[in-house]
Order: structure tokens, then C-alpha cells, then sequence
């Protein structure tokens, strides 16, 4: 039994007394940052990127995604008590968790929540385990023309289906494949885009760009807006939910975890969608679908299962065919491209302990999650008094301090400043930083691969259509394009949402947000004053 | 004419697009048996004037926010960021850490001075141990060295 002797491992890793207090850290710390607004995971994972240098990579990527998954649940609390959505994954949680609140039922929609994400987490976890050593077995096999269609694919879909603009964020793409070429070409020794300089001969510093785009772009953009400072509701009762709560919840919880789990794994999936489909679907089975957006406890339990499940799956294709499903996964994975491993089929029999470690560390993390939640919300909705210029201060001093410390080189510092300065451009123009980053990951993978594709095949591009698996895939890239063009075509001829849930979002004006972003903004448009904007809170 | 300025987002990605194909072509493109170091950044250079292309012509003007009094803040902001790396570079982190927390508490998050001053203070005291004494970062020398020991 590989799978057992793996899993058993896996939990000698992750039950290594240092582990467990990362594992900790990590979800603690998703949680804090899922509920403060205005930092969200991307960004909390790129401001921790240089910390990473200093411990192992098993617990490095722990960390990492304890701080993902933990954000899941810490984005509800904000959700259910202020309407707010602490990530952008909880949006959908507005609509009927606020309603519960309002009609004091506030506990109990935290309450399911938490059971719910820990079972969706758990089962996604189990997933993980049976799935990825078969995937990551057939994927041994790949070649480089595998590689190229394998990643192409990863960006494209990254690129469609996480956001709103498919061309602007498929121009993003390129700009980050182009982004990371600059320094020596791997193959010739001939620097590209380097202008002379000697700091870029190695390229540009992938922490300093992540750093710059999520860290310094997504702080100076929500510093630019006004968000109104919340009164915080009074005492929470009643966290468990009643024996009737859980058995309306049930087959909610049970859907949202399937659901959460296909489309985890699906690149450019991830929090978002998973929920939303979750939520259109319940409406969809529910006998009374009115009672949605009015406090239906289903309407929590489905969709916030399904996110956690979700951020759990998406690790699959990371771990196992070295494409990072979404941008905090693309993250991940430059940590550990930082570490001198590289995530791909050959991790589990090169690096079993950190394939099974963080496996077997997730099963920990979520019951420690579920653990923390239940008795500590109380505590988690006073971090909501943390003004949020106060933490975007420390937080921009902290992205400094922390990318000096990656190489000892003030030089990182001005490429944080830099790519702050394109993030926050970018943000206010409506381009997402999300696909330039995992392009500029992608980049030099898609380049080796593609030029030794060339060379074995004597220049002939066909020969990423007459090999099985990249015909397939290419297939699929195709058909991915073909079919988003003319749903985008039908829709502007009758602007009919074709997205199951988009309708929800629609009614509630709010938007999609891509993963990871801090979702504060989406949902609280009243809260800036329009046009001027002009803080109001503290004059 | 200001209805047209959201236009140069796509128009500078065009730019960018545009000068880079060029330069990969200066590098050598090679053949396609043999791909030299230009034929990869050359064909994505592509990519990005298509698209950049593309989107002057469909793009959306809902998507560009505009240009407010806080964006002039956000540009002090960011000088102030620059000034920050400069000093740092000078002075060392501490001087340099505690001026830039009390200029974004009292500018940005408008706290008032008594809150502002011992905020700032205490950060860079906090951050100066956690880097410098627990992590050992080589930061620049300061003008006021360990203070922690004195």
C-alpha cells in the first residue's frame, strides 16, 4: 500500500513538534488575515515569501498553505457579522450568512460554516491523497511537448476562467512570460533585456515582483479608497448549530465538497467559483428557492464547504504535474522553485517528505481550524477594530524590510517600489496582476520546454498535435477558446449572465473577484463616498 | 479627448509589445529547428502587441477608475517609499523605519499624534529586534546602533 506507508510518512513530517507550530502559525494566520480587511492571502503569502528562505521547505509550504486554507474560514466571520467579505472567496456568503445574523442567528451560521469547511477541507484532503500519486505517475511519462501544452494550458485557463476581461488578462500573460526572460538566456548564456544592468543578469527577483504586484500594488490601492469604519456587533451565541440546522445543512455540506473539489482542481478555479457554483446549485435543488438571500442556513453551509474544499484540491495539479491551479498556488509554488524544488511529477518520489508532510499537514490544519473557530470567534471579530491604515503602515515597512533581507540587495527593494507602482496601475485600470505573476513563474518552464519541443522535432510545430497527451490537450485549449469567445459574442448580443450564480453576485452588485484578493471592496461600494474619494471615517 | 485617455493602458502594453519584439529580434531568432535566444521573447512579444491591439479597440471604460485627490496621495505615497529605501541605504533601518511608519500613520491612516508617534517609535524598535537581532540581517549600518543593548 504506497498510499498508507506515504500518509504514515506524511504524518511523522507534519507531526514534528516544529511543523505542528507552523501548521498553527499558518492557520492562525489565515484566519487573522481572512477576517482583517484589506489584506488578503495573496498578498500575506507574498509579504511572508522572504521568511520562507529562513526555514525548511516542508514547513515553508505548511506555513503557506495553512495560511490559505485558514483565510477560507477567517473571510466567513467578516462575511456573516458585517456583510464584508474578508477574501474574495466569501462574497456568496453575504447573502444569506448577514441575513442569519440580522435575524440573530449569527452563531449558528458561523457555527455550520466551520463544520462545513472542516468536512469539505478533510474530504478534499482524502481526495488529494488517493488522486495525486496515479496523476502524478501518468504524468512521469510527459515530455517537453507535454510540458508546453500542459503550462500554456495552466495560464489560459487561469486567464479565462478566474476573470473578467479574458484579452486583458491574456495580454497580462504575456507581458509576465516576457517579464521573465530578462537576464541570461539558461541555454545560450546571452543576456536578454538586461540593459546593462548587473542586478538584472539573473532576471528580475520573483519574491520582488510578488512582493511589488500583490504586497505594495494591493496596499496602496486599498489605502486609495474609503472604507468606513464598521460598528461591531455585540456578543455571538449559540455557535453550535442545532441538530435541525445540521440536518438542512447535510446534503449542502455533502454537494459543496464534491463541487468544491472538481473545481479546486481545475485550473482557474478555486475559491470563487467553487462557491458560487455551490450556492446556484442549492438554490437551484432548494423546494422553496426564495427563501435564498433571506437567511437560508444552506445557502452558508453548501458554498462555504465548497471553498475550503476548493483551496484544498487546487493543490493537485501543483504537487503533482508542477501547475500552480491559481495565483496563490503559483506563490506556492515560486517558494518552493526558491528552495531548489521543483514541483512536478518527480516530487513525490524525490521530495515524499514534503508531498505527504503537507498533505498529511492539511488533515491537521483543518481540525485544528474547526478547533480554534468554534470557541475563539468572539476573539477573531475584535481584530475587525484594527484600523486598516494602521495595518497597511506596517505591513508596507514589513514588504521593505522583508525583500532586503531575501538577497541583502537594496536593488529588490526598487523593484518592489516599481512593481507596487505597476500592481497599483494595474488594479485601478482593470488589469489583474494574478496571470502576470504566474506567467512570470510559468515563463522560463514554457520556454525550456517549448525550445527542446523545437529541437526534438526538427522545428515542426505538429509535433504538439501528433503526440496523444498534448494533442489532447491542445484539443482542449481550443475548445476552451472557442467556446468562451462565443459565449462572450451570444452575451453581448442579449446580456444574459451565463455563469451559474452570476445572477446572485448581479443582484447583490457585487463582482468576481480573482482568488486571493482581499474581497472588502467588492461588496462595501456604498461605503466610499463616489467620486471624491475622500477618506470619511476619521476626520 | 479625455474620454479617449483610458486608451493608453492598451496603447503603452502596444508600445511595450512592440519595442520588445524588435529587440528580441536583435538577439538573434535562430530557426525554428534551432531556436536562438530572441525567438521566444520575440513570439511573445507578439502575444502582447496582439492583445494590446485588441483591447484598444473592445476595451471597456467602466474598468478604469478615475483619477482622484487620494491617487495624488497614493503618488506622495510612493515617493515617500522611495525616500524610505534611499535613507535606508544612508542612515540604516531604524531612524529611517521609525520617519516612514509616523509619516504614513499621520498622513494615511490620520492617526492622531499621540497615537501616531508611539506607534511608529515601538514599530521600527519591534522590527529592528525581529530583523537584526532574531533574523541577523545585514542591514545597512545606522546611525544609532542597537539601541536595545543601551
Amino acid at each position: 500500500m504506497e498510499i498508507l506507508d506515504g500518509i504514515g510518512q506524511g504524518f511523522s513530517v507534519a507531526l514534528d513538534p516544529t511543523n505542528l507550530l507552523y501548521v498553527f502559525l499558518g492557520v492562525l494566520i489565515g484566519t487573522v488575515i481572512g477576517v482583517l480587511p484589506g489584506l488578503g492571502p495573496t498578498a500575506t503569502i507574498a509579504l511572508l515569501l522572504p521568511l520562507t528562505y529562513e526555514i525548511d521547505p516542508t514547513t515553508a509550504i505548511i506555513l503557506l498553505a495553512g495560511i490559505y486554507y485558514g483565510s477560507m474560514y477567517g473571510g466567513t466571520i467578516t462575511s456573516v457579522l458585517l456583510q464584508l467579505p474578508g477574501e474574495a472567496a466569501s462574497v456568496v456568503t453575504t447573502f444569506d450568512g448577514y441575513q442569519m445574523a440580522k435575524q440573530g442567528r449569527a452563531g449558528p451560521a458561523l457555527g455550520i460554516a466551520a463544520v462545513g469547511s472542516w468536512i469539505g477541507g478533510t474530504l478534499a484532503v482524502i481526495g488529494l491523497t488517493l488522486l495525486a500519486p496515479p496523476l502524478a505517475d501518468l504524468a512521469v511519462e510527459f515530455g517537453p511537448p507535454e510540458y508546453v501544452a500542459l503550462t500554456a494550458l495552466g495560464i489560459l485557463l487561469v486567464t479565462y476562467l478566474g476573470t473578467r476581461h479574458p484579452v486583458k488578462s491574456l495580454s497580462m500573460a504575456a507581458l509576465g512570460l516576457l517579464l521573465a526572460t530578462i537576464g541570461q538566456d539558461a541555454i545560450t548564456g546571452t543576456t536578454r533585456f538586461t540593459f546593462d544592468q548587473i542586478s538584472l543578469f539573473d532576471g528580475l527577483d520573483f519574491v520582488a515582483v510578488a512582493m511589488g504586484l500583490f504586497g505594495v500594488g494591493e496596499i496602496l490601492h486599498n489605502v486609495e479608497k474609503t472604507e468606513k469604519a464598521q460598528a461591531v456587533v455585540g456578543k455571538i451565541k449559540n455557535i453550535w448549530p442545532s441538530r435541525e440546522d445540521f440536518r438542512a445543512s447535510a446534503g449542502p455540506i455533502a454537494r459543496g465538497s464534491v463541487i468544491g473539489f472538481f473545481i479546486g482542481v481545475l485550473p482557474g478555479g478555486g475559491g470563487v467559483i467553487s462557491s458560487l457554483a455551490s450556492y446556484a446549485t442549492e438554490k437551484r435543488r432548494a423546494k422553496d428557492p426564495t427563501r435564498f438571500g433571506k437567511g437560508a442556513i444552506e445557502g452558508v453551509a453548501g458554498p462555504e464547504t465548497a471553498n475550503n474544499a476548493s483551496s484544498t484540491s487546487a493543490f493537485i495539479p501543483l504537487l503533482t504535474l508542477g501547475i500552480p491551479a491559481n495565483v496563490v498556488l503559483a506563490l506556492i509554488f515560486g517558494a518552493l522553485l526558491i528552495q531548489g524544488v521543483t514541483p512536478g511529477p518527480q516530487l513525490i518520489s524525490q521530495n515524499p517528505e514534503i508531498f505527504w508532510g503537507v498533505i498529511a499537514s492539511m488533515y491537521i490544519g483543518n481540525a485544528m481550524l474547526l478547533a480554534l473557530n468554534i470557541p475563539l470567534v468572539g476573539f477573531f471579530v475584535q481584530l475587525l477594530r484594527v484600523r486598516s491604515g494602521i495595518l497597511a503602515s506596517f505591513a508596507l515597512l514589513v514588504t521593505m524590510a522583508g525583500v532586503f533581507s531575501v538577497n541583502n540587495d537594496p536593488f529588490d527593494m526598487w523593484v518592489v517600489l516599481v512593481f507596487g507602482i505597476i500592481g497599483w496601475l494595474m488594479k485601478k485600470t482593470g488589469f489583474e496582476p494574478g496571470p502576470l505573476v504566474l506567467a512570470f513563474v510559468l515563463g522560463s518552464i514554457l520556454e525550456r520546454a517549448f525550445r527542446q519541443s523545437m529541437l526534438l522535432s526538427g522545428g515542426e510545430f505538429s509535433i504538439f498535435l501528433t503526440r496523444p497527451m498534448s494533442g489532447v490537450l491542445f484539443a482542449a485549449m481550443a475548445l476552451v477558446i472557442t467556446v468562451s469567445t462565443l459565449t462572450a459574442l451570444r452575451r453581448r448580443r442579449r446580456s444574459r449572465p451565463a455563469t451559474p450564480g452570476e445572477e446572485d453576485l448581479a443582484a447583490a452588485d457585487a463582482t468576481a473577484e480573482p482568488e486571493g484578493t482581499p474581497g472588502a471592496e467588492s461588496v462595501d461600494r456604498d461605503a466610499r463616498t463616489p467620486g471624491t474619494g475622500e477618506r470619511d471615517d476619521r476626520a | 479627448m479625455s474620454k479617449q485617455l483610458y486608451r493608453l493602458g492598451p496603447l503603452l502594453l502596444v508600445v511595450i509589445g512592440v519595442a520588445a519584439a524588435l529587440a528580441a529580434r536583435g538577439l538573434g531568432l535562430g530557426e525554428l529547428s534551432t531556436p536562438g535566444p530572441g525567438l521566444w521573447p520575440f513570439m511573445v512579444s507578439i502575444l502582447l502587441t496582439v492583445t494590446g491591439v485588441v483591447l484598444l479597440v473592445i476595451d471597456d471604460p467602466a474598468d478604469y477608475e478615475p483619477w482622484t485627490r487620494g491617487t495624488l496621495g497614493i503618488a506622495l505615497g510612493l515617493v515617500s517609499l522611495g525616500a524610505f529605501i534611499l535613507l535606508f541605504q544612508a542612515i540604516g533601518f531604524l531612524v529611517s523605519a521609525m520617519l516612514m511608519l509616523l509619516f504614513w500613520l499621520r498622513i494615511f491612516a490620520r492617526e492622531p499624534w499621540r497615537w501616531a508617534v508611539p506607534l511608529a517609535v515601538i514599530g521600527a524598535l519591534v522590527f529592528h529586534l525581529l530583523f537584526v537581532e532574531a533574523l541577523a540581517v545585514p542591514f545597512p549600518d545606522g546611525i544609532v546602533f542597537a539601541p536595545a543593548r543601551g
